[in-house]
């Protein structure tokens, strides 16, 4: 589904990504983990290139994305990202939110789209929030809400950045559990995170990424009872 | 003292009342807000265009540079520099005895020049505004596969408005007042009718000292009205 060859990515001098290949089959559930600053994040912004890779190309279903000449709008329609905070719309109501990008990209009308909102907003719980702003809502119902937004485009991969690293404690069990939902739904899913417990309940491969590699990756049970890589025994004896 | 005060009531009479003075003073009031708005107008367009040519400018991905948007980033900052960095009055003075030196509607030519120089700052003023909206939330836009301008029409500009009021106001303000410069082009606004009823009673502080009062009145009103739009948008983010 999306095959990454040989992406390198420098901010400056710095580079944060250095020469990663790496497959995504459709139906996985890849958890990415690793310490701040590995550069799991600008990996995940590149995949649909929030981040413009400096070198190496991104195949997405058979599209090379990374060729300037492909409208990356187009590809950006069939790709859900989701990020730490929420970014919901403040300016709209929820129902707008959701809904402004099916309509506009011609995906919807917006009736349809409204109705459409309607079953994502019961899906997740939050049908009497359709006409809310998303001031009045609670951390985790934002980011419930910023995942149906991205559901309501009909993806074929959803990209979640530490959805839950902006989260009151008690708030991220609920934003876990919709992405369990989704995971068992059969949704492609690349997911960015520091929830150990997802990753191994939830997780089909477990990649851990330091200094912009990939150092490691595994089925999770293999890749947290037996880890290989010695920094990854060092991340996983600091972080379980 | 005593016959200070005693004299002012004639004065003023002489300055407002006498041969129906105070009809000049409407016409020039009247020309000062139709400068303003209109220049206001101008400011607003000129100023947007140049925002948004330089915003999106800054904002391109990297590695596809647009050669055409780079000429008219490299013009828009010409102008920017240019207008904001030379006096108003020297400007106004080139456009009147230079530019259009044989036109005779100074007030329009005055429009012009205040417009021109305005569209500079407003530039600046919008340009902030839009980079004051979280980077976050045209990124959300993208990602859900907006193009550029459906972005920036539906999340970037909305938030923007809200934040650039107050600047807004302001130059709006900068530019009422800076309409009586005109008068020294020879455009019959406010300014010019005070100085010519004084030049012929022979008597300048009551038409100067009562137009200062009537520019203060309009900016403290308008001052007020900004205040509760301001008041408005802010209660719609505490919904």
């Amino acid at each position: 589904m999306i095959d990454v060859k040989n992406l390198s990515k420098s901010f400056g001098d710095h580079l944060v990504l250095d020469d990663i290949s790496e497959h995504i089959s459709p139906g996985e559930k890849v958890v990415v983990i690793g310490p701040s600053g590995s550069g799991k994040s600008t990996f995940l912004r590149c995949l649909n290139l929030l981040e413009t890779p400096t070198k190496g190309t991104i195949t997405f279903e058979g599209t090379v994305i990374t060729d300037p000449k492909v409208k990356i709008d187009k590809v950006r329609q069939q790709m859900g990202m989701v990020f730490q905070h929420f970014n919901l719309f403040p300016n709209m109501t929820i129902r707008k939110n959701i809904t402004l990008a099916p309509v506009r990209t011609g995906l919807m009308k917006q009736d349809e789209a409204d109705e459409a909102a309607s079953q994502l907003l019961q899906r997740v719980d939050l049908s009497d929030k359709a006409e809310a702003y998303p001031n009045q809502l609670s951390g985790g119902q934002k980011q419930r809400i910023a995942i149906v937004r991205a559901l309501a485009m009909r993806p074929k991969v959803m990209l979640f950045d530490e959805p839950t690293s902006a989260l009151d404690p008690e708030m991220v069990g609920e934003v876990l559990d919709v992405m369990k939902e989704l995971a068992q739904e059969g949704m492609t899913m690349v997911v960015v995170t520091h929830e150990m417990g997802f990753a191994r309940e939830v997780g089909s491969r477990v990649l851990f990424m330091d200094g912009g590699h990939i150092l490691e990756q595994n089925t999770p049970k293999e890749f947290f009872d037996r880890p290989q890589n010695p920094r990854t025994q060092l991340f996983l004896s600091k972080v379980l | 003292m005593i016959q200070w005060f005693t004299s002012l009531a004639p004065r003023i009479h002489r300055a407002f009342i006498e041969g129906d003075r105070w009809r000049l003073y409407l016409k020039g009031l009247g020309a000062t807000l139709q400068m303003t708005v209109l220049a206001l107008c101008i400011g607003i367009i000129l100023g947007m265009l140049v925002a948004v040519i330089r915003t999106a400018h800054d904002q391109q991905r990297l590695g596809q540079h647009n050669p055409i948007l780079g000429i008219l980033n490299t013009i828009c900052q010409i102008y920017t520099t240019i207008l904001r960095g030379t006096p108003m009055m020297v400007q106004l003075l080139i456009w009147a005895f230079v530019i259009f030196k044989s036109s005779r509607n100074m007030i329009m030519v005055g429009t012009i020049g205040l417009g021109i120089n305005s569209g500079a700052y407003v530039a600046e003023i919008v340009r902030g505004g839009l980079m004051s909206v979280d980077g976050g939330q045209s990124e959300a836009g993208r990602s859900l596969g907006l193009n550029y301008l459906d972005t920036m029409r539906f999340i970037v500009i909305p938030q923007a408005f809200k934040n650039i009021l107050p600047s807004l106001g302001n130059e709006f303000i900068t530019l009422f007042k800076d309409t009586s410069l005109v008068q020294a082009i020879g455009g019959a606004e406010l300014a010019y009718y005070a100085k010519t009823i004084g030049g012929n009673t022979f008597d300048y502080m009551p038409p100067l000292i009562g137009i200062a009062i009537m520019y203060l009145a309009i900016v403290v009103i308008f001052t007020w009205l900004q205040g509760k739009l301001e008041r408005r948008l802010r209660e719609s983010d505490r919904r």
